[in-house]
């Protein structure tokens, strides 16, 4: 195979380039998506991804220069790839060939005419021109017609440095426009502005449609389209509305595309172009796409999304694509500060000084209250090496486990469930692997909100046909989308997705359609007879199960049948598999299924944890859960024990900690007193809120690190500054494994990197770490986790990024596990019996509250609320089925009241029948919201992963829209009061 | 709702017997309740949770009071 490189010029390639061919070993295959050069436009897109044999390339010969290609490759593709570059306006290679622009002529040897060299497929023997007279010619008359309907201000114009339009007149030497500018043109076309982040000038377009197939075949929206016909035609939003009111989710998609002026960032058309770009990691959701971020000195003037990036190929979400101001907003706070008590003012002191105060805290309290009296918290919002540096310090430092991460209140069950099941905490594909899916099972996740830019490519796959069933009690994006339509809906009961697992188990084993042989050759058949047994009682049965799960028994066969039958099928989940009391057993229950029927361990199948976080999957491989180690492996093997104690020169403690639910309960009884918390925000995040906030209240010595006075730290006796992920060199870990870099952009608003602010705790508690560089970092990571054994700052430089395991084993990474066997060796049939939640329905609380996330919002909100995306969703509603608002008179805009027995909120209602009758939904993005009032502390049995999608609620109008609950009215006076506290 | 440390406790082993104590022979249940709170949980929440046995026997299940005896004998 050709070396991959980042800077690879096609031009030196020895597959095309044959009189090279001496100079470098003969490649054996051709692989579009490591020996191509990302940086280049190759006008359309391969034919396809996957490696071509050397043998099986066609040969043809443009404009002398022999090129060898894969089948199906456009003329022009073939040309960019010898070094050629044939102009062209509407061909980008994100999108199919289009043949509007008819720039892109060429003279094809015994073919008549001028043929596009977009949409002509290269063939074998074939002879190309692109350049002669008369293609120059007609070019040039081409060129004339778009520019005689063209604005003249290049040197005032946004694009300027940055237009393909410019660009090709320069190219096809365009002199005059013989046409003049008077007759009818465009010129006067409106502006939209509406859009925060882009403007749309209609009399800049040279309606070449890239946007509008962007739109398409990318985003996969059909946001856009173009009205009208002839020379009225226009690029329309929605149906010729402003952007803002058309269905448009602005993923950037088509401003990436624009090859002129028309769809331009506003960052760009206020400062002008960047001066340079650097790659690094998006530090949104668990996709990790891979971004430029375009500078001009030490400012961040646009993110784009980066072509070479492995997770994202290219693509972008409203999030990660614009919502970046956040990093240099007014809110951020830059220095170290200290109280005494929360109800005081806060004081700016120096680092040192509020190191110094904050292990004088820990270490008086660990002296009165014992060892085990503190802890910390790790981020997935921070890279690897900081994450690791945390639960270091907390295990060598304060010489207890008591670590654990925010993972535990999301996917913790997916450690536990596929460890147990497979032997790895950890997805089993690449976000690739999707093109070879047949069926795809998405089960309590959202995709399109969640992971827009995956969603987008799974909504690629199912245009190209692949069949579709959802589960989940809302009806989702995915369910019925512009040609995306799932086959089946299984519209469940909250809390009842075992038995749903079950059923579909039990109709695959009573159907006879499990993979007999694979099952008898992969997996541990003692444990298989013993659950086959299990799972064929007739309590397993969908028709047994219809009374719990709502799930209409045939269609749950339907499903079943189609899943173990239908191809490559992949199961895809979400949140709404983990945050149950079951959510251990419904991720083993998954974990069954897909060993049941041989979807394991190849392209196009597998387990596909869709990892909310950034850097989720990071930071449980980093030894954040109280019971392991870095690469997960239990504190109470000695072994293991034996490695970090003579790196670290610390005995650690063989005894499992706290994990953050019980540091909490700890907490309210009292014995629990100090927590460093890291780039979290438990006070928002975590679940029932009034405990959570008791909890907080109990402590002596609160630090937070955090790059905004989040409602953690309003119960804190230290602030510590944090920095953004453009103010810091580390990686992230996403949801397919892909250790990514994060590189820094700008120096750390408060003078510090989040490891640097570690280490100086760390240091003031009296155990010093000497690192000098987040590489240094990494490296002792790799020197301790056999699966990171061949991760270094230098390795991912080159490739890009790598996929865990990497090691002598698999030296260039792992993209699909369990190829030959399982991680634990046989797979494990775990016994997944369905016991129903605690959390019922009654007379009082007659109604089930699931909560979600939704598109433009991440997480807590901290970031996205600081940016422009708060147009799009400037507050959390309550999502509820037309029915049960019409019996509780309540109109859409109403304001309601949400109750369940932890507390109560007042929200906005939106009247929606995506919801099915006796289910609401919210999402939990502003803080005021008091979305965690509501839920509960109900958790898996496991892992104590909260229950947030199952709260029994009663909902109800509020007489007067103004007036809030008591909660929230607590909670406005204590904000006011703390924001106070910052200005004294 | 029991927001008390202890009474979390208990829910929590109660919950761990009802599932993975099933499809098993009552001795393998009480094994595997002991492994998974031997493994997950802090010391501090075991000793809670075994020195109130006795006096939580309404509550806990048995399979779980078993285990949780079998661990007070480690401790």
């Amino acid at each position: 195979m050709l070396q991959r490189s980042d800077t690879i010029n096609p031009d030196s390639t020895s597959f095309n380039q044959a009189d090279s061919a001496a100079k470098i070993a003969e490649p054996q295959i051709f692989d579009p998506r490591t020996d191509l050069d990302p940086e280049m436009d190759y006008g359309t897109p391969a034919p396809t991804n996957d490696p071509t044999p050397i043998s099986e390339l066609i040969t043809l010969s443009i404009d002398g220069t022999e090129v060898r290609v894969p089948k199906g490759t456009s003329v022009m593709r073939a040309a960019t790839m010898a070094g050629i570059n044939i102009p062209k306006l509407c061909a980008t290679d994100s999108l199919e060939a289009f043949g509007s622009c008819r720039l892109c002529l060429v003279q094809i040897e015994g073919r008549r005419g001028f043929p596009a060299s977009c949409t002509t497929p290269a063939e074998e023997g074939m002879e190309v021109k692109t350049q002669n007279e008369k293609v120059a010619n007609l070019r040039r008359n081409v060129m004339e017609m778009y520019i005689s309907d063209h604005p003249l201000d290049c040197l005032t114009c946004s694009a300027n440095g940055d237009c393909e339009l410019q660009d090709m007149a320069g190219v096809v030497g365009l002199r005059n426009v013989r046409y003049g500018y008077d007759g009818n043109n465009h010129l006067d076309a409106e502006k939209d502005t509406s859009n925060p982040y882009f403007t749309f000038d209609p009399s800049k377009c040279i309606v070449c449609s890239r946007c509008v197939r962007a739109c398409e075949e990318t985003q996969g929206t059909f946001a856009l389209t173009i009205s009208s016909r002839g020379f009225d035609s226009k690029v329309s939003p929605g149906q010729d509305q402003p952007f803002m009111d058309s269905e448009c989710v602005s993923c950037g998609a088509c401003v990436q595309v624009c090859p002129t002026a028309t769809l331009s960032e506003k960052s760009i058309i206020d400062k002008g172009q960047p001066d340079h770009s650097v790659i690094t990691t998006c530090a949104y959701c668990g996709v990790g796409c891979a971004f430029k971020a375009d500078m001009k000195g030490d400012e961040v003037v646009r993110m784009t999304p980066w072509k070479g990036g492995k997770a994202n190929r290219g693509h972008s979400c409203v999030k990660g694509r614009f919502a970046f101001g956040y990093a240099t907003h007014g809110d951020r706070i830059t220095s170290p500060m200290i109280r005494e008590s929360i109800d005081q003012p806060w004081r700016k002191v120096s680092y040192e000084e509020a190191f110094t105060f904050a292990a004088d805290r820990i270490k008086g309290i660990q002296k009165q209250y014992g060892r085990n009296s503190v802890g910390g918290i790790t981020s997935s919002r921070c890279t690897n090496e900081e994450t690791y540096l945390v639960q270091k310090l907390v295990r060598a430092a304060f010489g207890n486990n008591n670590v654990d991460t925010c993972a535990r209140v999301c996917h913790s069950p997916t450690g536990f469930g596929l460890k147990t099941t497979f032997g790895e905490s950890a997805g089993t594909q690449t976000f690739d692997s999707v093109e070879k899916t047949d069926v795809m099972m998405v089960i309590g996740a959202n995709p399109t909100d969640a992971h827009p830019v995956f969603g987008s490519r799974m909504k690629k796959r199912l245009r190209e046909g692949a069949k579709l069933i959802v589960v989940d009690p809302r009806s989702i994006d995915l369910v019925d989308g512009p040609h995306v339509k799932a086959d089946y809906h299984l519209k469940l009961r909250p809390g009842t997705n075992v038995a749903f697992i079950n059923a579909m188990a039990h109709v695959i084993v009573d159907e006879g359609l499990e993979a007999k042989e694979s099952i008898a050759e992969r997996c541990d058949v003692e444990a298989f007879e013993v659950w086959k047994k299990f799972i064929s009682d007739k309590r397993h049965s969908p028709e047994e199960t219809e009374q719990y799960s709502g799930i209409p028994a045939a269609d749950i066969r339907a499903a079943a049948r189609l899943y173990a039958t239908g191809g490559n099928s992949a199961i895809y989940y979400g949140l709404g598999v983990t945050e149950h009391s079951q959510g251990s057993s419904m991720v083993m229950g998954i974990a069954n299924l897909a060993m049941l029927t041989n979807n394991i361990g190849r392209e196009g199948v597998g387990v596909n944890p869709l990892r909310g976080q950034n850097n989720v999957q990071g930071s449980c491989d980093m030894g954040s859960f109280p019971h392991e180690l870095p690469g997960y492996r239990h504190i109470s093997g000695q072994e293991v024990r034996d490695q970090f104690e003579k790196a670290w020169g610390v005995t650690l403690d063989s005894e499992p900690g706290y994990r953050i639910t019980n540091m909490l309960d700890a907490a309210v009884e009292g014995t629990y007193k100090g927590l460093y918390v890291q780039g979290e925000d438990i006070a928002q995040s975590d679940p029932n809120t009034h405990h959570v906030e008791e909890a907080l209240r109990n402590m002596e010595c609160l630090i937070v690190q955090d790059i905004f006075l989040n409602e953690t730290a309003k119960f804190a006796h230290v602030f510590l500054p944090g920095s953004s992920f453009l103010e810091k060199d580390g990686t992230f870990t996403n949801a397919e494994r892909r250790i990514s870099p994060v590189r820094k952009v700008m120096s750390p608003l408060g003078e510090l990197s989040d490891w640097e602010v570690t280490l100086g705790l760390s240091k003031a508690l009296g155990y010093e770490m000497h690192y000098n560089h987040p590489s240094e970092i990494m490296d002792e990571i790799a020197s301790l986790t056999p699966t990171f054994a061949n991760v270094s700052y230098d390795r991912l430089d080159k490739e890009g990024s790598l996929q865990w395991p990497c090691n002598d084993e698999s030296p260039n990474g792992t993209p699909i596990m369990h190829i030959d066997e399982f991680t634990r060796g046989k797979g494990y049939f775990a016994l997944t019996e369905y016991v129903p939640t605690e959390e019922k329905v009654t007379k009082r609380f007659p109604m089930l509250l699931t909560t979600g996330r939704i598109l433009s919002q991440y997480n807590v909100g901290a970031q996205t609320r600081r940016t422009e995306n708060s147009s799009w969703h400037g507050e959390d509603v309550l999502e509820i089925h037309p029915h049960d608002a019409e019996d509780r008179g309540i109109n859409n805009g109403d304001k309601i009241s949400l109750a369940s027995r932890a507390g109560d909120t007042h929200l906005r209602a939106l009247v929606t029948s995506r919801m099915q009758p006796g289910v609401v939904y919210t999402t939990f993005h502003h803080p005021e919201s008091g979305a965690n009032v509501i839920t509960t502390d109900n958790s898996d049995w496991a892992t104590n992963c909260p229950e947030y999608k199952v709260t029994a609620v009663q909902v109800s109008k509020v007489a007067n829209a103004e007036e809030s609950s008591e909660w929230q009215e607590k909670f406005a006076e204590f904000t006011k009061k703390q924001i106070a506290f910052l200005d004294v | 709702m029991s927001t008390n440390e202890l009474g979390h406790l208990i829910k929590m082993a109660n919950q761990i017997a009802s599932n993975i104590g099933v499809g098993v022979s009552e001795e393998d249940a009480v094994d595997r309740v002991v492994t998974h709170i031997s493994m997950f949980w802090a010391r501090p929440m075991r000793e809670k949770v075994c020195a109130n046995i006795e006096t939580s026997a309404d509550e806990l299940n048995p399979t779980a009071t078993k285990a949780l005896k079998q661990i007070r004998a480690k401790l």
